[in-house]
C-alpha cells in the first residue's frame, strides 16, 4: 500500500492541518463550529503524524527525502527530509498536539465573542506546521525560514490576549529569539563558506576544526536562546504566562525542544563531536540551568511563571544528558554516548508530556477561577477533583518521583553520569559528580516547588472568592490532560517499550544500540531497565506497593478491629475558629529556601505600620516581601544601558543627519567593495 | 523470579527491628541523663494501642490526608526492601537500586508534606515548608555519598555494593569510606528528624519539623506514619551497618543457620549504630533552622572530598 508510507502519511497530515486552518477561517462567524472543525482536524492530522513517525522509527530506517517544491532560485527549495530523529520529534509533537487540541475545544470557550477565535486557529495550526517543517527541513535555508516562521507565529500567539504586559512579553521574546537567530545565521554562513552547500545531511569534512568550534558556539547560543538556558532564559517567564494556556503547553512542551533537535541535528549529526570541551560546556550549562531554573521557580507565585522556570530546569536536565553523550562520543565511547543521549531524548519526551499537562492544568485553574496567582487559591481539590488528580500526577512526574516517567529518564541520566566517572580523569569526574548533585538538588527543589503549587492551590481552605466559586472544567479539557497523565504513568511503569523507540532513534544517530545494555523482557520480568548490572523494575515496585497497601489495610483491620472515624475541626490551639488567612501561604512556604538561597534572589522586605493612639495598638500593618530579578537587574540592565549609551554616541557622531557625511559613507563603501572585489 | 524467601525475611526483620531503634536511642538518652527512661519496647506498645484507637479527621482535609499514611508507610517499606539486612540470601537487586530508594523516600516525603498542608493548619504548613528546605539541602549529599560508595563497587545496587564490601578488609580505615561513613551518618540524622536537625521529643512550634506535619494525625494513621518514619530510619542505619561494617564474610556455615546468625550480627550492628546516633544526639544541641545548611554542606563536602580522594587524586 503506497498510501501508508511514512512520507505519504505525513503529507496527508499536513494537508489536513491546512484544510482545518482554511475551514476555521471560513467559519469565522461561528466560533463554536470553527473551534470544533479546526481542533478535530488537528486531532486527526496529529494522529496521522504520529502514525507516520512511529512507522518511520520502527520499520523504515532509511532517510526519506520529500521535495515538493524545487525553485529556480539557487539554494531555495522546500526540501523535507524524514529520518528517525525527525520522526521522533514529530511523534512527540503529534502526541502533544492531539491532547492539546482536545483540551482546546473546551478551553477556547471563554474566548468566544471576545477575541477572533478563527484567527487563533489559523495561527495555532500555522505554529504546528512550522514546527513540523523545522523538524523535517533538509537544508539550512529552509530550516531557517521555518524557524523564523515558527518564531513569528508564536509571537502573535503570545500577544493574542493582548494587554500591555503581554506586549512587553512579546517584545522580549521576539528580541531574544532574534538574537539567537542571528547566531544561527552566522553558523549557516560559515557552513556554506566551507562546504558550498546548505545540505544538512551533507558532510562537514571540509570545515576546518577551528571553524567547527566557532560554529558549535554559535549553534549553542542560537539554540540556547530558544531552549531558554541560563543566562538567556529571561524571555521564558514573560512569554509563557502571557500566552493562552494551550499555546504555553505547545511552546513549553515542544517549541523549546526544537532547540534540542537543532543541537542534536547540527552538532552531533552534522558537525560530529570532536572536542571534549563541547560536551563539558553543555554539561556546565545544563547544571547551571537545572539548579537556577528550579530555584527561581520556587519564588514564583504565578502558576505559569513558575512552570516557565521549570522549563529552564528541565532543559538543564536534558542538556546534562546531552553533555555526557557529547563527552562520551568525543572519547569514542559509543555505548555510553548512546545511553546518555537516550536518557536525554527520553527526558525530552517526558518533559513534553508532563509540562504540556501542567500548563493545561494551569489553564484549567485559570478557566475555573480566573486567576493565575496561587496565593488566591486553595481547596480546589474539592471543587475540581479530576483536575486535581491529574495535576498531582504531573507534579509527581516532574519531581522525578516513582512510579512516573520523570524518574525513569533521570535514573538513566544518573546511570550515564555514573558510567562516565573513571578513576584518573580530573575535569570530567568533578563535573559529573557535581552534575549528579545538581540533579539531586533540582529534583528535591522541584518536589518542594510542586508541593507548594499543589498544596497551596488544591489543598486547605479557599483563600479568595474566586477559589470558592470554582467548578470542574468541561470534560474535553480533562480528557486532553488525562491522556497525557496516562502516558506519564505508562512510561513510568513500562519504560522499556518506549526506550526501544528511543533506541531506534539513537541507532540512526550514532550507529550504536543501547538496548543490549538496557535488558528487559516481556511481562514476566516486568520491564526492568538494566544498565550494566544496575537495575530498576518500576512495575514490580508498583505491584509490590499495591500488595503492601492492601496487606497493611487488612492487617490493621485484623489487629485493631473496626474503629470509628470522627470528623472535627482542625486543631486551633483552643482559640477561635481558624480562618483561611491563617493558613500557610506560598510566600511563607518558600521562605526558608528564600533565606537559605538568598544570594540568588536578593530578597527584601518592608514593614509599614500605621500608628494608633498607643504604640502597642497599631491601626494597620503592611508587610511586603519581594525578590529581585537578579539576571535582568545585574546582567541585562547594565548591558542594555551600555548599548543605549553606545547607540546614542553613534547617533551623535556618525548618524549626524548631514547629507554630505552620508555621501562620504556611500563613497567609502563603494571603494571598499571595489577593493574587496579586486583582491578576492 | 522474585525471591520470596528474601522478601519474607526482609519484611519481617525490618518491621520488627524498626521500632526497636527508637527504643534504644531513647533508652540511651535517658541513661545518659541519669533517668530510667521508657522501656525499650515502648514504641511497639504505642503502635499497638494506636492501631486500636479511633481516629479524628479534620473536616477540611481531602483524600490526600487519608491516603498519605499508607503511601508513606508503603514507600518506606518498599525502599527498605532494596537494602538487604543480610547478603546471605540473594536479594531482589534487579528490582531497584539506591537511586530508586532515594526517590521512594522522596515519594513518601512528597505526600507527607502535602498532608501537612491539607488540614489548613499553620503548624502543618510550617512543618512542610521546613521539611522542603531540609530535604532540598540534604538530597545532593545523599546522592554524592551513595554514588561515591557505589562507584568504588561499580554498582548502584545496595546488594552488589555489600557483596563488594565483603572483599574490602577494614573499610573504615580507608579515607574514602571513612569520609562517606561520616557523611552518611550526618544524612541519617537529618533524614530521620533527629537532633541537631529536628527534635523528635518536643512539640514546640519553634523547633518541630517532622512532628508538625503529623500534628493532625491520630489513631492508625498516626501509627502508620510513625512506623514508616522508623522504617526509613532503620533503612539508613542498615546502609551504614551493612556497607561500612560488612560481616557476612565471617560466616562459614551455609543454609538457614547462616541466615539466622547473619541477622543476629546485623541486629547487633544496628544497636551499635543506634547508640552512635544517640550519643550524637546527646552531645549536641538542636541547631537553629538556618544553621542546617552548614550541616548539609558539611555532609556534602565530606563525601565530595572522599570522591576526590578516590577518583581524582588516586588512592
Amino acid at each position: 500500500m503506497d498510501w501508508l508510507t511514512p512520507s505519504s502519511l505525513l503529507y496527508w497530515s499536513i494537508i489536513i492541518y491546512l484544510t482545518a486552518a482554511i475551514v476555521a477561517i471560513f467559519f469565522y462567524r461561528h466560533p463554536h463550529l470553527c473551534t470544533l472543525f479546526a481542533q478535530s482536524g488537528c486531532i486527526f492530522a496529529s494522529a496521522l503524524g504520529a502514525a507516520s513517525a512511529l512507522k518511520m522509527i520502527l520499520f523504515d530506517q532509511e532517510t526519506l527525502i520529500i521535495t515538493p517544491f524545487e525553485s529556480t532560485v539557487p539554494f531555495i527549495s522546500i526540501s523535507m527530509t524524514l529520518d528517525a530523529l525527525s520522526a521522533f520529534f514529530i511523534l512527540i509533537l503529534s502526541i502533544l498536539v492531539c491532547c492539546v487540541s482536545l483540551y482546546s475545544i473546551g478551553y477556547l470557550k471563554h474566548y468566544y465573542n471576545k477575541r477572533n477565535v478563527s484567527a487563533f486557529h489559523a495561527l495555532y495550526i500555522g505554529f504546528i506546521l512550522s514546527m513540523i517543517f523545522v523538524f523535517t527541513a533538509g537544508n539550512a535555508v529552509f530550516f531557517f525560514i521555518a524557524w523564523e516562521i515558527m518564531t513569528v507565529i508564536s509571537y502573535f500567539l503570545v500577544v493574542f490576549e493582548s494587554e500591555d504586559v503581554n506586549e512587553k512579553a512579546g517584545l522580549i521574546y521576539i528580541v531574544m529569539t532574534h538574537i539567537g537567530a542571528a547566531f544561527l545565521m552566522i553558523a549557516f554562513m560559515i557552513m556554506f563558506v566551507y562546504t558550498k552547500s546548505f545540505d544538512i545531511f551533507g558532510s562537514s569534512e571540509a570545515i576546518p576544526a577551528t571553524a567547527k568550534s566557532l560554529m558549535f558556539v554559535f549553534f549553542l547560543i542560537g539554540f540556547g536562546v530558544k531552549a531558554g538556558v541560563v543566562p538567556v532564559h529571561v524571555w521564558l517567564p514573560y512569554a509563557h504566562p502571557a500566552a493562552p494556556s494551550n499555546v504555553s503547553a505547545l511552546m513549553s512542551g515542544i517549541m523549546i525542544k526544537t532547540a534540542i533537535y537543532g543541537l542534536i541535528r547540527f552538532i552531533l549529526c552534522y558537525l560530529n563531536v570532536h572536542n571534549t570541551w563541547w560536551g563539558i560546556l553543555i554539561l556546565c550549562i545544563g547544571i547551571v540551568s537545572a539548579i537556577l531554573g528550579v530555584a527561581y521557580a520556587l519564588m514564583e507565585h504565578n502558576i505559569k511563571r513558575l512552570l516557565a522556570f521549570h522549563s529552564v530546569e528541565n532543559i538543564g536536565i536534558i542538556l546534562i544528558g546531552l553533555g555526557i553523550s557529547f563527552v562520551a562520543f568525543s572519547q569514542g565511547n559509543g555505548i555510553l554516548g548512546g545511553l546518555a543521549i537516550s536518557a536525554s531524548l527520553l527526558h525530552t519526551f517526558n518533559h513534553t508530556l508532563f509540562k504540556g499537562g501542567l500548563f493545561l492544568g494551569a489553564g484549567s485553574i485559570q478557566y475555573a477561577t480566573h486567576t493565575k496567582d496561587i496565593e488566591k487559591l486553595g481547596g480546589l481539590i474539592k471543587k475540581m477533583p479530576v483536575t486535581a488528580v491529574m495535576v498531582l500526577c504531573f507534579s509527581l512526574a516532574i519531581s522525578a518521583i516513582v512510579p512516573f516517567n520523570g524518574f525513569v529518564s533521570e535514573w538513566l541520566t544518573y546511570q550515564s553520569l555514573f558510567s562516565i566517572i573513571i578513576p584518573g580523569q580530573t575535569g570530567i569526574n568533578i563535573i559529573s559528580i557535581l552534575a549528579a548533585a545538581a540533579l539531586a538538588m533540582s529534583g528535591a527543589l522541584a518536589a518542594a516547588c510542586f508541593v507548594k503549587l499543589f498544596g497551596i492551590s488544591f489543598l486547605g481552605k479557599a483563600r479568595s472568592e474566586c477559589a470558592l466559586n470554582a467548578a470542574e472544567v468541561p470534560a474535553s479539557m480533562n480528557t486532553g490532560m488525562g491522556i497525557l497523565a496516562l502516558f506519564c504513568l505508562v512510561i513510568g511503569l513500562f519504560p522499556v517499550f518506549f526506550l526501544k523507540v528511543v533506541d531506534k532513534v539513537v541507532f540512526s544517530i550514532s550507529g550504536t544500540t543501547v538496548i543490549g545494555e538496557l535488558q528487559g523482557g516481556f511481562l514476566i520480568a516486568w520491564y526492568p531497565i538494566n544498565v550494566s548490572g544496575n537495575a530498576i523494575t518500576p512495575s514490580a515496585i508498583f505491584i509490590a506497593s499495591a500488595v503492601i497497601i492492601l496487606a497493611t489495610a487488612a492487617l490493621i483491620r485484623l489487629v485493631g478491629g473496626k474503629v470509628s472515624e470522627r470528623k472535627y475541626g482542625t486543631w486551633d490551639c483552643g482559640f477561635r475558629e481558624l480562618t483561611p488567612r491563617m493558613q500557610y501561604t506560598a510566600t511563607g512556604f518558600s521562605k526558608p529556601l528564600r533565606i537559605v538561597l538568598r544570594i540568588l534572589y536578593k530578597p527584601g522586605r518592608m514593614l509599614e505600620t500605621e500608628k494608633g493612639d498607643s504604640s502597642y495598638f497599631p491601626l494597620s500593618k503592611k508587610y511586603r516581601v519581594w525578590t529581585e530579578p537578579v539576571f535582568e537587574k545585574y546582567v541585562y540592565d547594565p548591558f542594555l544601558t551600555a548599548v543605549k549609551r553606545f547607540s546614542l554616541r553613534i547617533k551623535l557622531s556618525v548618524q549626524t543627519g548631514s547629507t554630505h557625511a552620508y555621501l562620504v559613507y556611500i563613497f567609502a563603501a563603494v571603494l571598499v567593495l571595489m577593493l574587496y572585489n579586486r583582491l578576492a | 523470579m522474585v525471591n520470596v524467601e528474601y522478601l519474607i525475611v526482609q519484611i519481617i526483620v525490618v518491621i520488627m527491628a524498626a521500632p526497636l531503634v527508637n527504643g534504644i536511642i531513647k533508652k540511651t538518652k535517658a541513661l545518659s541523663q541519669k533517668r530510667k527512661g521508657a522501656p525499650v519496647l515502648q514504641l511497639y506498645y504505642d503502635l499497638f494501642k494506636l492501631f486500636k484507637k479511633s481516629t479524628v479527621v479534620s473536616d477540611t482535609t481531602s483524600w490526600i490526608f487519608k491516603a498519605a499514611p499508607y503511601i508513606v508507610f508503603t514507600a518506606s517499606l518498599v525502599a527498605s526492601l532494596l537494602v538487604p539486612v543480610t547478603t546471605m540470601i540473594d536479594s531482589v537487586w534487579y528490582a531497584g537500586d539506591l537511586i530508586l530508594m532515594v526517590y521512594l523516600f522522596a515519594l513518601g516525603r512528597f505526600f507527607m508534606m502535602l498532608a501537612g498542608l491539607d488540614a489548613a493548619s499553620t503548624f502543618g504548613g510550617m512543618g512542610s515548608s521546613r521539611e522542603a528546605m531540609i530535604s532540598s539541602l540534604i538530597e545532593p549529599s545523599i546522592l554524592v555519598t551513595l554514588m561515591t560508595v557505589g562507584l568504588t563497587a561499580k554498582s548502584t545496587s545496595s546488594y552488589q555494593i555489600m557483596e563488594f564490601m565483603k572483599g574490602v578488609d577494614a573499610p573504615l580505615i580507608r579515607p574514602v569510606y571513612l569520609l562517606t561513613f561520616i557523611a552518611l551518618l550526618i544524612i541519617t540524622i537529618a533524614e530521620t528528624a533527629r537532633i541537631p536537625v529536628d527534635d523528635p521529643s518536643t512539640h514546640l512550634e519553634l523547633t518541630m519539623v517532622h512532628e508538625a506535619m503529623l500534628l493532625e494525625y491520630s489513631g492508625r494513621s498516626l501509627a502508620l506514619m510513625e512506623l514508616g518514619a522508623s522504617i526509613k530510619q532503620l533503612t539508613f542505619i542498615t546502609l551504614l551497618a551493612n556497607i561500612f561494617i560488612p560481616h557476612d564474610q565471617f560466616i562459614f556455615i551455609s543454609g538457614a543457620g547462616a541466615v539466622l546468625i547473619s541477622i543476629l550480627i546485623y541486629l547487633i550492628k544496628v544497636i551499635f549504630v543506634s547508640i552512635l546516633i544517640a550519643v550524637a544526639e546527646v552531645s549536641t544541641v538542636k541547631l537553629r533552622l538556618f544553621s542546617i545548611p552548614n550541616l548539609a554542606a558539611l555532609a556534602f563536602i565530606l563525601s565530595f572530598i572522599g570522591f576526590m580522594q578516590h577518583f581524582v587524586l588516586g588512592r
